[in-house]
């Protein structure tokens, strides 16, 4: 089973090599949609293989000296799920992509180069890495090479504008990836190994150190206060970019490592979840004051991506507080928010090449000349805002149920929900706002004269709209089979 | 085939009907008739699944699992949830019948997706009010919302937007209010079924918060003051056959769930409970009907008297609540009778009055009623049903709303006489407001239907109206003939309803009806006979008439011709009173309730917070950026620049650095 | 089973005179509306009329044709009759010749002031439907007058209804006529407040606004004749004397019969109706003392008439 892993791994890489040798403009695209088909089927399968099992952890070291392990592969109820999303969700925006980036858009008409679709499919491997790695210093490489690829992918379409933006990313993840350097140099100090599961051996002390590293870099990557800048400004990115990177893997492997480090952690010392706790109640507030002076709707979705993943801190920093439920609840919310704000980037995208403008302001009456992308405005907008039965609501639902539950015995802890819930509202009402003021009304000018979408754009979209209905139930599934063992 | 069973069939129906309508959007007709058929098929499925449980009184239990460890799906049909059931139930057969007509109206604009929304709109309600299970009652009542605000948008203009936003906006708050209320319970109970908040004991300043939170969620939902600001806006959007579900069966969701939570789930033991309800009902009643005068467009008019019917509702409830509180038996019993049983004849002559309204607007496409005028000659059918509703809301005998009235003012009566001093001032002051609620009411109607259906035509659509097709004028007679039999036969229903009361209470029942009469007391002091008024009415109709017919022979035939005497003048048709000029003395009475309204309108208030808002946040944006990554970026270079001497490009230079660092080394070597 | 009290309780008997005592107040509503122009007459130093010329008027009215302008519908057709029929209903239950109301479950008095409303509805309605400027007006005064003086009657009935402890007319009567007044000062107000409230149903001046005839030509009757304005009188005039009759038979219960004897119910009614007619006359001779009002200073007059009910409820809430 460790070798399907492996191969879902390294595939893609493989592909990438390929793709970037490939110059026939036709064929590449198709082959990029290719190789991300075949980790897919492989993530699939991998999952598939866990479930039948039967056992809670699975974990294969890959290279070790000794007792130190370097690499090696985990499977879990959480990667494996993760997993999945991440891999999946790269086969469809490469999907996307080969009916978005071609000279017919009229926003960044560009014909497609093989160096797109290489760095994309090295992102897939580099994110499958990430998620099934067991030690730091596996999670360290991957995390390092999701830097780089974003950095050429951010820097696309070569304007000075996204070169700047793209550097900007690049720099401050790295800076992120200190903490991720300290946290692996120094539970080898302490432990002798780099296996995240060592942290539990640790004294109280140490953890800390560690936990705090990893929350660092975790930060960084996932663009919490305080290096949230690079990705409003990452948006100058290609869409179909920003819905993989910004919504759905990149800021993701943030969240993603500091939920593997708090769940191998066993007892997890309380000044983690507290920092934790706070510092993501700054971010969505932050984050929700910056949606008010936005007209790009993708720079909207950017900070709207900072304040989901805030909530994902919660759950996570409430899961270190001690609640169970918060853990099932940040994790459903890492698999929702994926779906949900990969379509609302891609409407985003498929207005763009439509329309040419991502200005909302000039966006006016969607929904009579493209419904598709109409009702996918709508549905995403619920569905991040938490209305059911989009899926947004079943993550946040458990999220603020454990976080009342602990507020119990810790007052400060409700207050901080009550500020959460309010939050949540004031979200609602102001995508609600905005889908009123784009999606219904009479069609403006730019809208009127909009060029119809690709089959390959339509197929995504209905995919993902069906998905943000249903990964609700397949989270809430799939985290909680009876013979799972608790952590 | 059991009554879980029976109510799976029915939403099963909506849900299928719901999509199988959808995917025929393109060809409207045929997605309408799905929908409304199926909304007719499932009605009728849900008024067979509730019977036996508000016959018998037994309540029926199911639960199923979910993929959400925490919350499985659990089905509870007690007499409450039967009785809201039913009624939901009896309103969709009768719209869904009117939708096959009305929906023309909106053919190419959206015709084809409003039967998805309005049948996942009421499987949605219907699965509420039978959910036992904490999470399922919150996702159907967000769904609820969901459903209704696209019905809202039908139109798709400004107003529609904007209405559809506020009401959203609303109903999202206070759901959130009420799922706070469920964490709490959740936090003492130890999980999300109905049952284990049950028999959770909460400490009273918890119980109270608990109380509180929901009433403000629940009471957003069903429209009391002050937050019915959505009302007004929402409802006159909506097609009419959906504001007639809003109106008449939604917000009485709001209603369930106060009852729900403040006596199902807390047990009322509280006396605040009870008097808070009574207290907003009152003035919802009041304010509600005094707001209603103001208007000249009939939908929003009709809203407005929601709000006023709504409040009611809420006096018979806070009566009921306080008789819990207090341990009297027959308050409890009596008051949430009343309140019950106006929540269903609310909802049935204001199903009527809205479908009427929709038959005006199918014919004349307009809603201003001063646009209207002479249409009981040109549509006699909806006039006369319109009149029946228009009767049955000003309480006026031989109707229901008179029936379902008295019950709630006998219960303010029995409130003003057993109790403490609180009790025997707010008894009375309920009951005069009640009474000016029923004048100003009755005022208000008079004016609607002299207006719209009296008189001359005031416009050219006017004079061009037509009676509305059959299925339309089906429906509203219908709903006409319910207000008179729920009128005559009060003494049938009155058991009935007096059953869920009284297992909701937990009181020892008490006989309320026999032979035609009802009572509202277990000692009773007055007595009400329906049947025996009606024919006496009757028949004292007939004897004047009899003399008339009598005397017939004596004169010459009748004679309706010409205009009305104008002094001389050459009469004019704009010579007759319009609608804001009948209310006009009234409005001026009056004032000071009407400029509350303007001072306290938090919209303006908003408008500004939210512009400040956001230029504050447009200054605050680049802050970081400029502040505090540029510097950084800054810096670096700044550092770099400083330091760029050490490296001057004199390679001899170097080679002294290499020396100092290997004297600077070994001298530390050496101290080691 | 249900048990009511005595004097809700309806036998077959009682039944049968409570529609006489309608039908008898039905045959003598022209009487009364004839004294009280006789009254004005007289005070206005004029001979006047006799008191029977409105018999007269009506037979000469009922031989003339009944003509609505074109615009009138189904509702100003049915009116009179409506009027008529709602009254009689109240008149029925209300415990005139005997301290029980004879049809109880119509005799209480939530139903009666509603049954008032239905009367006031049909007369409002009636005004708007012709599409006359005159009747228009008169009906939106109607409504307004009702929504100032509902609230008057019910909170005065309403204290008495307190005391009684019942709502019923017969058993408010009956403790009112048998038992000493356990709250003397508040009944009195009460009294005082219901009698105010009547003078402003009766339609006296200064609150005959609905049908002032120097402004509004008589308001909501303007365009009815013959057989209709006919019944129309009739019914207002039914209206006052019913409206008098709460007072004096409910508020003011001495000489009704206690037994059920014929020569007790005869008496009763003797008794019944020289009440109504002093009381009756009593307010003719008050109404033409004053004169008439801006209807807009309405308001301030009824306050007065409130603020009196309340006093009573005071009253009756400090023990008095």
């Amino acid at each position: 089973m460790e070798n399907l892993a492996l191969l879902t791994i390294i595939l893609p890489f493989v592909g990438a090599v390929w793709v970037g040798l490939v110059k026939n403009e036709s064929l590449f695209p198709k082959l990029a949609v290719v190789f991300a088909a075949l980790a897919t089927v492989g993530a699939l399968c991998v999952a598939q293989q866990w479930h039948s099992a039967a056992v809670a952890v699975l974990h294969y070291p890959l290279i070790r000296f000794g007792n130190t392990e370097i690499f090696g592969v985990t499977f879990d109820a959480v990667s494996t799920l993760i997993g999945f999303a991440v891999v999946g969700l790269g086969l469809l925006i490469v999907l996307y992509s080969n009916g978005y980036l071609t000279v017919k858009n009229k926003e960044h008409a560009h014909a497609p180069l093989p160096r797109f679709y290489a760095f994309l499919l090295v992102f897939i491997g580099a994110m499958a890495g990430v998620v099934y790695s067991s030690t730091l210093l596996g999670q360290l490489l991957f995390f390092e090479i999701t830097g780089a690829c974003s950095w050429a992918l951010i820097s696309y379409y070569q304007t000075p504008k996204a070169q700047s933006s793209a550097m900007k990313a690049l720099i401050i993840t790295h800076i992120g990836a200190i903490g991720l350097y300290l946290a692996a140099a120094f539970l080898f100090s302490k432990a002798g190994t780099f296996e995240i599961t060592a942290l539990e051996r640790l004294d109280p002390a140490s953890k800390t150190v560690v936990l705090f590293g990893v929350l660092f870099a975790a930060w960084g990557k996932s663009a919490q206060f305080p290096m949230q800048i690079w990705l409003p400004n990452a948006m100058e990115a290609p869409t179909p970019v920003s819905a993989y990177l910004h919504a759905a893997s990149m800021v993701k492997v943030g969240v993603y490592i500091f939920a593997r480090a708090v769940m191998s952690a066993g007892e997890v010392p309380e000044i983690v979840g507290e920092v934790g706790l706070i510092m993501a109640m700054l971010t969505l507030v932050y984050g929700f004051v910056m949606y008010l002076p936005q007209t790009d709707l993708k720079r909207l979705l950017a900070y709207s991506t900072i304040t989901q993943l805030a909530y994902i801190f919660i759950g996570l920093s409430l899961f270190a507080l001690g609640s169970k439920l918060a853990l099932v609840a940040a994790v459903a919310y890492i698999f929702n928010h994926a779906f949900a704000k990969s379509l609302f980037f891609l409407v985003a995208g498929s207005l763009a090449y439509a329309t040419g403008t991502r200005s909302m302001p000039r966006l006016q009456g969607v929904i009579q000349k493209m419904p598709l992308v109409g009702v996918g405005f709508g549905i995403a907008a619920l569905a991040i805002a938490g209305v059911p039965p989009f899926n947004g609501f079943f993550s946040k639902f458990p999220l603020f149920a454990a976080g009342f539950e602990l507020g119990k015995s810790q007052g400060w802890i409700t207050a901080m929900m009550i500020i959460a819930l309010m939050e949540s509202v004031a979200t609602f009402v102001w995508l609600l706002y905005k889908f009123g003021q784009c999606v219904l009304g009479k069609p403006s000018e730019d809208v009127v004269n909009a060029q119809p979408l690709t089959f390959s754009m339509n197929l995504v979209l209905v995919i993902l709209m069906v998905m943000s209905v249903c990964s609700a139930f397949i989270a809430a599934y799939w985290l909680e089979t009876p013979w799972l063992t608790q952590l | 085939m059991s009554t879980v069973n029976w109510l799976i069939a029915a939403l099963s129906v909506y849900v299928i009907g719901a999509f199988v309508s959808l995917c025929f959007s393109r060809r409207e007709q045929v997605s309408v008739n799905i929908a409304g058929v199926s909304g007719m098929i499932g009605g009728a499925l849900g008024i067979a699944a509730v019977a036996p449980v508000l016959v018998s009184n037994e309540t029926a239990f199911a639960l199923f699992q979910t993929p959400f460890a925490f919350a499985p799906y659990s089905i509870r049909i007690d007499g409450l949830a039967a009785f809201m059931v039913c009624v939901i139930s009896l309103l969709v057969i009768v719209t869904s019948l009117y939708s096959f007509a009305y929906v023309r109206e909106y053919k190419g604009k959206g015709a084809g997706s409003m039967g998805f929304f309005m049948n996942l709109f009421i499987a949605s309600m219907i699965a509420l009010v039978t959910a036992d299970n904490a999470f399922f009652f919150l996702v159907f009542f967000e769904m609820m919302s969901l459903a209704s605000y696209f019905l809202v948008l039908t139109e798709q203009d400004e107003n529609a937007t904007n209405a559809g936003l506020l009401y959203f906006f609303i109903a999202h708050a206070g759901s959130v209010l009420i799922m706070i209320a469920f964490f709490i319970f959740y936090c003492y109970a130890g999980s999300f079924e109905f049952s284990a908040f049950r028999q959770t004991e909460l400490s009273p300043a918890l119980s109270f918060t608990v109380f509180i939170l929901a009433f403000l969620g629940f009471g957003a939902k069903a429209g009391m003051i002050p937050l019915h600001g959505w009302l007004p806006k929402a409802h006159p959007a909506a097609p009419s056959h959906a504001s007639a579900l809003m109106s008449g069966v939604m917000v009485k969701i709001g209603i369930f769930g106060i009852i729900k939570v403040g006596i199902d789930l807390l047990g009322a033991e509280n006396l605040w409970f009870g008097v808070i309800v009574l207290a907003f009902g009152a003035v919802s009643s009041v304010l509600g009907v005094l707001y209603a005068l103001a208007e000249h467009d009939i939908k929003r008019l009709l809203a407005y008297h929601t709000v006023e019917n709504v409040g009611i509702i809420m006096m018979g409830v806070g009566v009921g609540m306080i008789g819990i509180a207090v341990k009297n038996p027959v308050l409890a019993v009596v008051g949430l009778l009343g309140g019950l049983y106006h929540l269903l004849n609310h909802a049935v002559f204001k199903g009527l009055l809205f479908l009427g309204a929709g038959s005006i607007m199918y014919r004349l496409h307009t809603k201003d009623m001063d646009k209207m005028g002479g249409l009981s000659k040109l549509m006699p059918y909806t006039a006369l049903t319109f009149l029946i509703g228009t009767m049955a809301i000003s309480a006026l005998p031989p109707f229901n709303g008179f029936v379902s009235e008295w019950f709630t003012y006998q219960s303010l009566f029995g409130l003003s006489q057993h109790g403490n001093i609180v009790l025997k001032i707010a008894g009375p002051a309920a009951i005069i407001m009640l009474a000016l609620t029923g004048a100003l009411a009755a005022l208000c109607f008079v004016k609607v239907y002299g207006i719209s259906f009296g008189g001359a035509p005031r416009s050219e659509v006017a004079a061009n109206a037509r009676e509305v097709p059959l299925p339309m004028v089906v429906a509203m007679a219908l709903l006409a003939i319910l207000c008179v039999l729920l009128g005559i036969v009060a003494s049938v229903v009155t058991p009935i309803i007096a059953g869920i009361s009284t297992a909701l209470s937990g009181a020892e029942s008490f006989a309320l009806a026999e032979n035609g009469i009802v009572v509202s007391d277990s000692a009773p002091y007055t007595a009400l006979s329906m049947p025996m008024i009606t024919i006496m009415l009757i028949a004292f109709i007939a004897v004047p008439f009899a003399y008339y017919a009598m005397t017939k022979g004596h004169r010459l035939a009748d004679r309706a011709k010409g205009n009305p005497w104008a002094c001389g003048y050459a009469y004019e048709s704009d010579m007759a009173i319009s609608a804001g000029g009948f209310t006009r003395p009234l409005r001026i009475m009056f004032k000071p309730l009407y400029t509350i309204r303007k001072t306290f309108d938090p919209v303006p208030l908003g408008q500004k917070a939210i512009n400040g808002a956001i230029k504050g946040a447009t200054e605050a944006e680049p802050f970081w950026e400029e502040k505090v990554t540029m510097p950084i970026a800054r810096f670096i270079p700044w550092i770099a620049d400083r330091i760029r001497w050490l490296q001057g490009g004199d390679f001899r230079v170097y080679c002294l650095y290499f020396v100092i660092a290997l004297v600077a080394l070994l001298a530390v070597a050496a101290t080691m | 089973m249900i048990h009511l009290p005595a004097e809700v309780a309806t036998s077959g008997g009682m039944f049968f005179l409570g529609i006489v005592q309608a039908l008898i107040l039905l045959l003598l509503a022209p009487l009364f509306s004839g004294i009280s122009r006789f009254i004005r007459a007289r005070i206005q130093s004029r001979r006047g009329a006799g008191i029977l010329q409105d018999y007269r008027d009506i037979a000469k009215l009922m031989t003339r044709q009944n003509i609505l302008p074109d615009n009138a519908g189904l509702v100003s057709k049915v009116m009179p009759y409506v009027l008529i029929g709602s009254v009689s209903v109240v008149a029925m239950s209300l415990p005139l010749f005997v301290l029980a109301s004879p049809f109880g479950a119509g005799g209480d008095l939530i139903t009666a002031i509603y049954l008032f409303a239905l009367f006031r509805f049909f007369f409002s309605i009636a005004g708007l439907d012709s599409n006359s400027t005159f009747s228009g007006l008169g009906a939106s005064r109607e409504v307004t007058l009702g929504v100032l003086a509902e609230p008057i009657l019910m909170l005065s009935l309403l204290v008495i209804a307190l005391i009684a402890g019942s709502t019923n007319f017969g058993v408010m009567s009956a403790v009112l006529g048998t038992q000493t007044w356990s709250y003397p000062v508040a009944t009195a107000v009460a009294l005082i407040a219901a009698a105010f409230a009547v003078f402003i149903e009766m339609g006296k001046i200064p609150f005959d606004l609905a049908e002032a005839e120097q402004e509004l030509q008589e308001g909501p009757l303007t365009e009815y004749s013959g057989p209709a304005l006919a019944l129309i009188k009739i019914g207002l005039s039914l209206k006052s004397m019913v409206v008098v009759a709460i007072v004096a038979a409910v508020l003011l219960p001495f000489g009704a019969a206690r037994e059920y004897s014929l020569s007790a119910v005869v008496f009763g009614a003797v008794f019944f109706f020289l009440k109504l007619l002093i009381i009756y006359i009593l307010a003719c001779v008050f109404e033409n003392t004053l004169a008439r009002t801006r209807f807009m200073m309405a308001g301030h007059l009824t306050v007065v008439g409130f603020g009196i009910s309340i006093l009573a409820f005071m009253f009756y809430v400090i023990g008095m």
